[in-house]
């Protein structure tokens, strides 16, 4: 199409080059305007939902007041940074937000690899189907629903995993309302809703690994342990290692639906992250000023960490996400 | 030596052929606790225990939920902005990564990178607030569907798609006298539906279990989403129900309880999605899959 577009064009200015050169691009403008047209409300959008929230976030630097509104509010410079690194609140945030999200990856990012490795050598397909199709599933089921299940099931008084530990002649225990366990809760329903859905990327990747590889390692007397380590993680090595590089750029998402959902008084000290500090300050107590300065401390090193990311992705030759 | 490697790849075979049944029993057994908790008399089940069947068996808590106005409410908000949510999102992406995909559109570029610049930086919720304040959308029911809908990550997905189609094709329809208005309506939206339908679902999921937009945003709990709904009965229990109206004289006697009604209502918020899921579950897969190739 471009190429029809171009030939007739040219044909007719020809003529007068400098002139033309202004004329075209309007007569291109002119030409696309369909395709103007069509994106203009995406653009709308866009502007009103994504960019003026970003205008907005100049309250960070303000000291809002609601009458005055975000205009008309005086500017206080970096008042809000420094009254936020000033309680012991904020660091304290951080502190959580980076030891969940580290241990998450850290017992979290292995778990769909370890799975699709063993998805992967289920000989019966109709099996293999049927597995992945069910651990698939809690990806799908919102975390208001799994939130209810956790409650249920940690119930210190009837909960399903305390009946068992009293069976096995144990005393029931508040995971939920304890500070040496909630954070294991967090980690174990994390993996326990994403595992499944973490191993399509691997399970792909592994369906790509040249099957002569296996073969070949057969005839030399390899075993299946032996073709595991030494033909399909080093085959799916690229993949890991993009996903791993990607994953700490998200390294400052704990987790806000979970943690909203779960945490409560008695372990808020060790469950406090930066998402559910924000909502708190920001909107609850209406600390507006103060909640968009947090916020906006989480999005620049956010917006940082995911372009670095993606530069260490691209450069040891695998592929960001762009 | 042979013998004793085939040996072990047999044990192996077996025991992960066992821990996969385990997992499919770890993944599906709660949901199969709540149901069956959910049919059981209250008192019954109040002490708890493992659940294989129903203890007793009443309809009572469903009859008790499906009865109560917020939950209904809830299930007809959710069910609007999902539908309101994944069509508009779907539409304004599949528009937009049309025009994005054409080379020869002046600004392109510096369109992309407008689009492409929200995917690293964002305001953050309390801008988002203020503004939905600011253009009165706080305790609307457009603000359940109406910010969220559009994701920079669809209008890429449904992008590569578009690049897919051969230029031939568009290049043919112009020849036939075509214009660009019906070469996008009568030639790649009916080409691309199935990466619509996989957006659409996507959207569908987000919406359907979006509990966050309707707790931050609005505050009449009339016009909570069912998730929202759901989350307050799961949390909040004894206050919830007052609010509802649900009250449950004598425990013992009765033949609901709050347990009971959580249970149920956690089922009839989860049905919709498990009566689709077995005929998407490929969708997503694929559109995982799509999404996953560089753009």
């Amino acid at each position: 199409m471009s190429k029809i577009d171009t030939s007739i064009n040219t044909g007719i200015v020809e003529k007068t080059p400098y002139a033309v050169k202004k004329g075209k691009l309007w007569r291109n403008i002119v030409r696309n305007k369909f395709l103007y047209l069509l994106i203009l409300p995406g653009l709308i959008h866009l502007i009103v939902f994504k960019y003026l929230p970003m205008y907005g976030v100049v309250i960070a630097f303000k000291d809002y007041n609601m009458f005055k509104g975000v205009f008309e509010s005086p500017w206080v410079g970096l008042k809000n940074f420094k009254d936020l690194f000033h309680t012991a609140k904020f660091p304290l945030v951080m502190k959580n937000t980076l030891e969940i999200s580290l241990l998450k990856m850290l017992f979290g990012f292995p778990a769909p690899i370890i799975l699709a490795l063993l998805l992967n050598e289920l000989k019966n397909l109709r099996f293999k189907k049927t597995t992945q199709t069910i651990v698939y599933l809690p990806h799908f089921i919102s975390w208001v629903i799994y939130a209810g299940i956790i409650r249920t099931f940690l119930n210190p008084v009837d909960g399903f995993i305390n009946e068992i530990i009293k069976i096995l002649g144990g005393a029931p225990y508040d995971f939920l309302g304890s500070r040496s366990t909630f954070r294991s809760v967090l980690v174990i329903t994390d993996i326990y809703k994403g595992i499944g859905w973490g191993t399509i990327i691997y399970l792909a990747a592994l369906a790509g690994v040249d099957s002569q590889l296996y073969d070949a390692a057969t005839i030399d007397g390899a075993d299946l342990f032996q073709k595991m380590r030494y033909i399909t993680i080093p085959c799916i090595k690229p993949v890991i290692m993009t996903l791993f590089i990607l994953g700490l750029g998200g390294i400052l998402n704990a987790g806000f639906e979970q943690i909203f959902l779960l945490y409560n008084d008695m372990v808020l000290p060790i469950a406090d992250i930066i998402d559910t500090y924000v909502y708190r300050k920001g909107i609850k107590e209406a600390a507006y000023s103060l909640g968009a300065a947090a916020g906006m401390f989480k999005s620049v090193i956010a917006a940082v960490l995911i372009i670095l990311t993606n530069k260490v992705a691209n450069k040891i030759g695998e592929e960001g996400i762009w | 030596m042979a013998m004793r490697e085939s040996r072990k790849e047999k044990i192996f075979h077996w025991i992960n052929a066992m821990a996969m049944v385990l997992l499919i029993i770890v993944m599906v057994y709660p949901f199969w606790y709540v149901i069956m908790y959910s049919l059981s008399k209250p008192y019954l089940a109040i002490n708890g225990g493992f659940f294989l069947l129903p203890k007793g068996f009443t309809l009572e808590a469903y009859k008790t939920v499906l009865r109560n106005r917020s939950i209904i409410t809830g299930f007809i908000t959710s069910a609007v902005a999902t539908v309101g949510g994944a069509s508009l999102g779907t539409i304004l992406a599949a528009m937009t990564a049309y025009s994005l995909s054409k080379k020869n559109m002046p600004g392109r570029k510096l369109l992309t990178y407008v689009f492409f610049f929200t995917m690293f930086f964002g305001g953050g919720l309390v801008p988002e607030y203020l503004l939905y304040k600011q253009f009165r959308l706080l305790d609307t029911y457009w603000v359940l569907f109406l910010p969220g809908c559009l994701s920079v990550w669809n209008i890429l997905v449904i992008k590569n798609f578009y690049k897919s189609i051969p230029d031939s094709l568009e290049e043919s329809a112009k020849i036939d006298g075509a214009s660009e208005i019906s070469v996008f309506f009568r030639i790649i939206i009916p080409l691309s539906k199935p990466v619509m339908a996989t957006i659409a679902l996507f959207l569908a999921v987000h919406y359907w279990n979006d509990f966050l937009t309707s707790v931050l945003f609005i505050f009449d709990k009339d016009k909570w989403s069912l998730q929202a709904v759901l989350r307050e009965i799961i949390t909040n229990t004894q206050e919830a129900m007052t609010r509802q109206g649900i009250t449950i004289r004598n425990e013992y006697a009765s033949n609901v309880s709050q347990k009971t009604i959580t249970m149920a209502t956690i089922m009839v918020s989860t049905i919709p999605i498990l009566v689709v899921y077995p005929f998407v579950q490929k969708y997503f897969v694929k559109g995982t899959m799509i999404g996953s190739v560089k753009g």
